[in-house]
């Protein structure tokens, strides 16, 4: 009898430990967003909070005909610039039947909060926090050696409170930020793969130790951008939706090696800015995982438009259509690098930059990251069909 | 897996004759054990982590008791366990230059298994043969790469040979040979995520002391 008992117990425990098993460890990132509204809104504004891809118009002082700082302006967004030209922030207001404006203004030392405010009735529409430079929380961004203001979007949200008070459930809110956390980053970490480079090809360090230094390299660029992803999905959470927002979408990085700049780089460099890009991604998806907002997959979408341009119109994604000598001629010798800041396709206008041949809209590229109005159209047409998708209008 | 089951039910139903004579029917086994792994695994991968980054895991010895149970004069119920032994493994491929330490782990492994002796009792030499299930668990689970790391449990089969060798009629020494199924799915989470499934392919040696009553 006491062996039957045994036996029983036996199995009793087998099948315990059978059932205890094959629990698969949880993979980071591997979740989604949960919760966000599903219902349609009537939007009263369009708050925009991110980099120079959002950027409608913040730095216009640096590029004064006068080079007083005063209008007209022959540039300021980065985009090839002209009367009709408009970034993808733009494009989805007036989609939506509104009007947005820049939240702030100026370059250098000089700079003016919400400008359309000295026309009463655009005192609301100054919710275009973007700005070239700008990074998610280091206030040292892209070009503010050099006068660009570069407020962080952690410092975006905070102006946005402190002027309106709160978010508004009537409030569209998008969010794209942190490429110019993965330039940084990127710049950093090919600095000190340079470095050891030298260092290993001078014999000063064997070929192990030369690995072994670029992986930490390379794993202390990831861990900034992982801190970088999980502090904009932190400031969503207690800035934004604890703070009134409803209606909140946040923007995914798309892969900056597929870009004329991409495309200048080695195959490692090209790599290195791919895993950069995927790792900023992954740990904003992670940070984001059952947060009540949606995540818009910008990297799938330039991916195919990448491999598929004529899909979405373009004839060109390889060449930027801002010419670099004539914006260095232009600036009279002050940009050289072709920013597109400074870029003009006015047909026979004297500051016009464009390069010859080149076309606004069916080329993707103005310089060697920023879209042309082409290439925001791309940005914006599919911001209104997620927005669709979403039930959100 | 069903047959074993009836086997074993039959043999249950046949020991009041046995108990009923008084047979010693309880075996404790204390040895040392050799855990040698033949690991494979599923490649590394990661962000950012370079195409053909592997890792294999190294062999541990540990300190091993055995309960058996005679059901009848030639089937046991066996559990097997061990004070858990530092499995370590050592990077592979194109991040050998990692090194030897880049994960260690504890791994509790309690093994229950069914064994038919041959011979009769009271025969100085009885070889036997065994097949179970382990389960495995890794704990204290450790990587200079990555500050926390997760290894799923593991549930597989195990076979095993042995042969006891009576020194007298309570005492004795065996030795045996076992091969097991552990099999885990390791993330292991820094700035980046590695994900891989290590299949340990342990094969393990132990020898040591039984007692009988």
């Amino acid at each position: 009898m006491s062996s039957i008992r045994i036996w029983a117990a036996s199995a009793l425990a087998a099948a315990l430990l059978v059932a205890c098993g094959g629990s698969d460890p949880y993979v980071p990132g591997s979740g989604s967003p949960a919760g966000a509204p599903t219902t349609k809104a009537t939007f009263t504004s369009l708050v925009s909070f991110g980099d120079s891809l959002s950027d409608v118009g913040t730095y216009a002082p640096a590029t004064s005909l006068a080079g007083t700082g005063a209008a007209p302006y022959f540039g300021g967004k980065f985009t090839v610039n002209g009367a009709t030209s408009t970034v993808w922030v733009e494009n989805l207001a007036s989609s939506l039947g509104l009007v947005v404006t820049p939240a702030e203004v100026g370059f250098g030392t000089s700079s003016v909060k919400c400008p359309a405010a000295a026309n009463p009735a655009l005192a609301n529409t100054c919710t275009a926090y973007g700005q070239g430079g700008s990074r998610v929380t280091d206030p040292n961004g892209i070009g503010k050696a050099g006068g660009a203001l570069t407020v962080p979007v952690a410092t975006q949200i905070a102006n946005h409170l402190a002027r309106f008070g709160n978010f508004k459930s009537s409030d569209l809110i998008v969010i794209f930020g942190g490429n110019n956390d993965v330039f940084v980053q990127a710049g950093t970490l090919s600095a000190k793969a340079a470095q050891i480079q030298a260092d290993a090809a001078a014999g000063k360090l064997t070929a192990d130790q030369a690995n072994g230094l670029l992986l930490n390299a390379q794993l202390e660029a990831q861990g900034e951008l992982k801190k970088a992803a999980l502090e904009l999905a932190g400031y969503v959470k207690t800035q934004i939706l604890a703070k009134g927002g409803k209606y909140v979408a946040v923007w995914n990085l798309p892969d900056s090696s597929q870009t004329p700049y991409g495309a200048s780089l080695s195959a490692q460099g090209k790599q290195t800015l791919t895993g950069l890009v995927d790792i900023f991604n992954l740990w904003l998806r992670e940070g984001l995982t059952d947060v009540p907002v949606q995540l818009v997959d910008a990297n799938t979408n330039f991916k195919d438009a990448y491999a598929n341009p004529a899909k979405y119109g373009f004839i060109n994604n390889t060449v930027p259509a801002c010419d670099a000598a004539k914006i260095q001629v232009i600036t009279r010798g002050a940009v050289t690098d072709g920013s597109s800041l400074f870029c003009n396709g006015t047909a026979g206008a004297p500051y016009n930059g464009l390069r010859t041949g080149a076309d606004l809209n069916t080329w993707q590229f103005a310089d060697g990251v920023h879209p042309t109005p082409g290439g925001h159209k791309l940005i914006a047409d599919e911001a209104v069909k997620v927005l669709r998708s979403y039930g959100w209008i | 897996m069903k047959t074993q089951l009836h086997l074993l039910a039959l043999a249950a139903g046949l020991t009041f004759s046995v108990t009923a004579a008084q047979a010693q029917v309880n075996i404790l086994k204390g040895g040392a054990i050799l855990y040698e792994t033949h690991s494979k695994t599923t490649g590394i991968k990661g962000i950012g982590i370079p195409a053909g980054a592997d890792a294999k895991t190294g062999n541990a010895t540990t300190l091993l008791l055995t309960y058996e149970r005679l059901i009848d004069q030639n089937i046991g119920v066996e559990l097997v366990i061990g004070i858990p032994p530092t499995i370590k493994a050592k990077a592979t491929g194109t991040v050998a230059f990692l090194g030897d330490d880049i994960l260690s782990a504890k791994n509790v492994a309690p093994t229950l298994l069914v064994n038919y002796h041959f011979g009769q009792a009271g025969d100085t030499l009885r070889p036997y043969l065994g097949a179970g299930i382990n389960y495995t668990r890794f704990t204290g689970i450790k990587s200079k790469l990555a500050p926390s790391v997760d290894m799923s449990d593991s549930v597989g089969l195990a076979v095993q040979a042995g042969v006891d060798y009576a020194i007298d009629k309570q005492w004795g020494l065996y030795a045996s040979i076992a091969k097991v199924q552990v099999k885990s799915d390791l993330v292991a989470v820094a700035s980046t995520v590695l994900t891989t499934t290590i299949d340990f392919k342990p094969i393990t040696y132990s020898i040591g002391v039984s007692y009988k009553f």
